[in-house]
């Protein structure tokens, strides 16, 4: 089915799936199928924050006081988390709008999709205050084969469903042939894609990022890198927004509340499903492999990094109703949430009282006592 | 409101009995009484301290976001209205 930017058919968004029912026309916000969506979007919004506002200059003391294999870490993460979100700016964007039918979803997305471009914004203000020219470190980023190897696993679910619907929306369903390849586009081949490629992302937000948290703040943790750290706390926050959504979409699909057929093809794909995080887990502690290869940081090591991604897996599996597979019963990073409650996030004083801080506001409230002292 | 003296008797399972006062939420009572519970944002929107309630009622300070399921509460963001009977997840 062709995309049209604005549906002129009227339509009524109440009734639409998620994905794959008819194009968005009007960008309304009166009215949600889920209202989830809408409030993601406002708390989504009520975050934002821009790199600039966090000075990170003493970085550069530290770091040329940290060891060749602290500097191994903390670069080596710096450039996984540049990947990350590098992907994240984009692909939901690209693969989601196009198939989506509710508007709160469609503004969700991009609301989403645009903070992963804050986020890698501040990835360069971090290397730009810590090298003269950072070149080096993001040309090694599509070089590297230790973050390559990830880069293909995190885009391969996104560039397959991509080109699904790039098919379907050119050439409808059939069997197509392109570059010699045979494709079979359907609608159940397509709702099987974006199934997986929705728990892919999910197990993207929810494991592939906290690693990468736990090294920056292993770093803090040490009174190291902190301008570095206060952003991090700032993405980290933002990350965990997106990984409720994600695991809302799921679970909304699961339970059946949206697509029947996607409630169907939840539990015709589960092990796959499961697969993916099994994958994502054994992923990050390869990388943790490689992380540590010149040896340790004082709090952080290969082996409690490991029980970590194991620990918030068996945390993350649950939330989308999967088994929990780990031996893990107690948090290894105890001090990680000191890091991830949002109560400890930096703000602007006027804004830590968020209802009264509003721009250009009136107070409406008038009480008899205000004239008690007019005269007439 | 709650008259912040109110007291409720809240049961986990595998731990035993705590009481409970309404003017600190769920979280803030558990951690006081030193039982381990895993929490992130402390604000509703992550969803990490999900725990199941098996009978009880609670109020939300703030409109939990994050993906709960129809037995389950946010420790983080509510305070109990009745005794509860709640399932930690370790």
């Amino acid at each position: 089915m062709k995309y049209t930017t604005f549906n002129q058919q009227s339509v009524n968004s109440l009734s639409e799936p998620m994905f794959f029912g008819n194009p968005v026309n009007v960008a309304r916000y009166d009215q949600q199928k889920h209202s989830i969506f809408e409030k993601l979007i406002e708390k989504q919004i009520s975050f934002f924050w821009r790199p600039e506002e966090v000075d990170v200059s003493r970085d550069r003391v530290d770091f040329q006081k940290l060891t060749d294999p602290e500097k191994h870490i903390f670069i080596s993460n710096l450039k996984y988390q540049t990947l990350l979100d590098s992907v994240q700016g984009r692909s939901p964007n690209i693969a989601f709008l196009p198939i989506i039918s509710l508007p709160e979803l469609e503004t969700w997305v991009e609301t989403w999709s645009f903070f992963e471009t804050i986020h890698s914004r501040s990835y360069t203000h971090i290397l730009r205050n810590l090298f003269s020219d950072p070149s080096d470190i993001f040309d090694d980023i599509v070089v590297n084969d230790e973050i390559k190897r990830r880069a293909s696993d995190i885009s391969r679910y996104y560039d397959d469903l991509i080109f699904a619907t790039q098919l379907w929306q050119t050439q409808g369903e059939g069997t197509h042939t392109v570059d010699g390849e045979t494709h079979v586009i359907n609608q159940r081949e397509l709702k099987k894609k974006l199934y997986l490629c929705m728990n892919s992302v999910n197990a993207l937000e929810a494991i592939r990022f906290y690693v990468s948290f736990a090294c920056t703040f292993a770093f803090a943790e040490r009174k190291l890198m902190e301008g570095n750290s206060k952003i991090i706390r700032l993405i980290a926050r933002d990350e965990n927004l997106h990984l409720t959504s994600t695991q809302h979409i799921l679970n909304i699909w699961a339970k059946g509340k949206d697509d029947p057929e996607m409630a169907e093809i939840a539990e015709e794909c589960k092990d796959q499903a499961r697969e993916i995080f099994m994958c994502a887990v054994a992923q990050e502690k390869e990388w943790a492999d490689y992380l540590f290869k010149d040896g340790s940081m004082i709090g952080l090591n290969k082996q409690i990094l490991c029980e970590y991604v194991e620990y918030i897996a068996n945390q993350r599996m649950a939330a989308i109703g999967l088994d929990t597979p780990f031996d893990v019963k107690s948090n290894p990073l105890p001090w990680m949430n000191n890091y991830l409650n949002s109560d400890n996030v930096q703000v602007a004083p006027q804004e830590s009282e968020i209802s009264s801080y509003l721009v250009g506001q009136i107070d409406s409230s008038v009480s008899e006592d205000d004239f008690a002292d007019f005269e007439l | 409101m709650s008259n912040s003296d109110e007291r409720f008797h809240i049961d986990i399972v595998d731990v035993g009995p705590v009481s409970a006062s309404t003017d600190k939420t769920l979280l803030e009572t558990i951690e006081a009484h030193n039982i381990d519970v895993h929490f992130h944002c402390r604000e509703g929107f992550c969803g990490a301290c999900r725990t199941k309630l098996l009978c009880g009622k609670v109020s939300y300070t703030t409109d939990p976001l994050a993906y709960i399921d129809d037995d389950e509460i946010l420790p983080c963001c509510c305070i109990p209205t009745s005794a509860l009977k709640i399932d930690i997840p370790r």
